[in-house]
C-alpha cells in the first residue's frame, strides 16, 4: 500500500456534547483496510458515542469522518452541526455496517426478509439475487434454517448473528459493532464472538466497542482506550493488555480482567 | 313482515351508509397520518397547525360539523362560481367530508401515539444501513404502526358507522333517512326502526370480524404470551 492511498476509515478530531455535558473531546482514529480495532474503556468514557458519531446516527459538533478519503459534507449552524448532503450520507452509511447492543431487527419481517431489505432498497438488487446472498450470509452465520422466522421467535444470540448477516448482506468496507454481546445471556456470547471472529479472519476492516477483554485480546490488531472523552491509549494488544502505561487503564484492566 | 315494497330502498340505504362511512374513513385516515407527523414534525409551525385542528374537531359536536360544511360549503360556491344563483355541495361530499374530518382529528391522536410507540432503534437500522427516510417511513415504521393503531382506528371506525346516520339530515339517502321515509309513509315507526337497528347491527357484526382478521395480519411475528 502506498501512502497516497487513503485510509478505509478516517476519523478526525470528533466532538460531542449533550446539552452542557462534552462526551467526546476530541478523538481521531485511523482503520487500515483489514484492520479490527476494539474500544474498550468504562461506561460513560464515549466509546458507543464515538462509534454512533462515526455513521452520524449521533451528529458530531465537530470533526470529520472519511471513508476511502470522501468526507461526509456537514456545515455548522446555529443549532450545531448539520449534514448538509442527505443522499451522500446514505450512500456512505450503505458502506458502514452496523450492529447494535439490541439487534434492532424489524419484527414484522422475516430473518430473510430483513436481511434483503437493504440490498434490495439502497442497491436495488433483485429479490432473487438479494436472496441468493442472504441465504449464504444465514448459513455463514449458522442460522440458516430460521430464515423464515420472525425474530422474536428466535434467542438472542440467533437475532444478533441475523443482525449481523444484515450488515453483511450491503458488503460493507467497514462493520461497527456496539457492544454487540452487552445485551446477551452469557451462554450466548460464545456464538456470536464466533462469528466476529471469522469475520476478524477474513480480513475484514472493524471497529468493536467491547467489554470482552480476552476477545478483544485474541482479534484485534489495535486496541483504544477511552476514559472519559478522550482516548487515553492506544496499541497493539499484546501491549495494551500485558504493558499499559496509563494507570487508568491498569486500573481498568485490573477491575475487567479475570 | 310487510315492507310495503320499501325493501329495496332499505338495501340502498345501507349501500349509501358503507359509502359514507368508507369514504370519510379513507380520507380520515390520510387527515389522521397527516396530522400525526404534523405533531412530530420538528416545524413548529406543523406541530402548532395539528394541535389547532385537533383541539377544534374534537371540540365541536359532529352534528354542527355536518350542517358547518354543508351551508358553508354551499355559502363558498354561491359566492364564487354561483354567478347568482344558489350552488350547493353535493349531500354525500359534505357529509363524507365533514364525518372525514372528525375522524382525522381523532385518527391523529391514534397515529401519533402509534408512532411513539415504535423503538427508535427499528429507525436507526434502516438509517445505518443507507435507507432514505421516506422508505422507512413507509417500510419499516407503518407497518408496525398499524399493529399498534388498529384496535383504536378500529373503534373509530365503529363510532363513525353509526354517525353516517347524521347525514341523513343533509338529505343523503342513507339508511337512517330511508328508514325514516318508509316510516312516514306507511306509519309503522317500529317495524322500519327496527329493520335499520338490525341493519346497523349487522354492520357492525361484519366489520369487527374484518378488524379480527386485519389485527390478526398485522401482528404477524409478534409473540403472544
Amino acid at each position: 500500500m502506498t501512502a497516497s492511498t487513503p485510509a478505509t476509515l478516517d476519523v478526525e478530531d470528533i466532538h460531542k456534547s449533550f446539552g452542557g455535558l462534552e462526551v467526546l473531546k476530541g478523538i481521531s482514529l485511523t482503520a487500515r483496510d483489514g484492520d479490527v480495532i476494539s474500544l474498550i474503556g468504562s461506561s460513560g468514557s464515549g466509546k458507543s458515542t464515538f462509534l454512533r458519531c462515526i455513521n452520524f446516527l449521533e451528529t458530531p459538533d465537530r470533526g470529520t469522518v472519511r471513508l476511502s478519503g470522501e468526507a461526509v459534507q456537514v456545515k455548522s449552524g446555529r443549532k450545531g452541526a448539520a449534514v448538509t448532503d442527505e443522499r451522500q450520507l446514505q450512500r456512505l452509511r450503505a458502506k458502514l455496517g452496523f450492529v447494535f447492543q439490541s439487534f434492532n431487527l424489524w419484527p414484522h419481517m422475516t430473518i430473510l426478509q430483513n436481511v434483503i431489505e437493504a440490498p434490495m432498497q439502497v442497491k436495488g438488487l433483485s429479490r432473487a439475487e438479494a436472496t441468493e446472498m442472504a441465504e449464504s450470509l444465514l448459513a455463514k452465520v449458522g442460522i440458516a434454517h430460521k430464515r423464515h422466522e420472525y425474530p422474536s421467535h428466535m434467542s438472542g444470540g440467533q437475532q444478533q448473528r441475523a443482525a449481523i448477516a444484515r450488515a453483511l448482506a450491503m458488503e460493507p468496507q467497514v462493520i461497527l459493532f456496539d457492544e454487540p454481546t452487552s445485551a446477551l445471556d452469557p451462554e450466548l456470547v460464545v456464538e456470536v464472538l464466533g462469528v466476529m471472529r471469522s469475520l476478524a479472519e477474513e480480513g475484514r476492516t472493524m471497529l468493536i466497542v467491547t467489554h470482552e477483554m480476552g476477545f478483544a485480546r485474541d482479534v484485534s490488531s489495535q486496541v483504544v482506550f477511552l476514559h472519559q472523552g478522550r482516548i487515553e491509549e492506544q496499541g497493539a494488544p499484546e501491549q495494551i493488555f500485558k504493558d499499559p502505561t496509563s494507570p487508568r487503564l491498569r486500573q481498568f484492566l485490573a477491575s475487567h480482567l479475570h | 313482515m310487510d315492507l310495503h315494497g320499501f325493501g329495496p330502498l332499505l338495501l340502498e340505504g345501507v349501500l349509501v351508509t358503507v359509502e359514507v362511512a368508507v369514504t370519510a374513513c379513507a380520507v380520515g385516515l390520510m387527515l389522521g397520518l397527516a396530522g400525526a407527523v404534523a405533531k412530530l414534525s420538528e416545524v413548529a409551525a406543523l406541530r402548532w397547525l395539528a394541535e389547532v385542528y385537533t383541539t377544534l374537531f374534537r371540540g365541536l359536536p359532529e352534528f354542527l360539523v355536518v350542517l358547518i360544511v354543508y351551508f358553508a360549503g354551499a355559502a363558498v360556491l354561491t359566492a364564487t362560481i354561483g354567478g347568482g344563483t344558489y350552488v350547493d355541495v353535493p349531500p354525500f361530499i359534505a357529509g363524507s367530508l365533514a364525518l372525514a374530518t372528525t375522524f382525522g382529528a381523532y385518527a391523529t391522536e391514534v397515529f401519533r401515539g402509534a408512532i411513539q410507540a415504535i423503538p427508535q432503534g427499528h429507525v436507526e437500522a434502516g438509517l445505518a444501513l443507507g435507507l432514505s427516510r421516506r422508505k422507512i417511513f413507509w417500510r419499516l415504521v407503518m407497518p408496525q404502526v398499524m399493529r399498534y393503531a388498529l384496535p383504536g382506528l378500529g373503534n373509530l371506525f365503529l363510532v363513525l358507522l353509526k354517525d353516517t346516520a347524521l347525514v341523513s339530515m343533509i338529505g343523503v339517502s342513507d339508511l337512517m333517512r330511508q328508514a325514516d321515509i318508509a316510516r312516514g309513509a306507511t306509519r309503522d315507526t317500529f317495524t322500519f326502526y327496527a329493520i335499520a337497528a338490525v341493519m346497523y347491527l349487522t354492520l357492525t357484526a361484519i366489520t369487527t370480524a374484518v378488524l379480527a382478521r386485519l389485527e390478526q395480519r398485522a401482528n404477524r411475528g409478534v409473540r403472544r404470551a
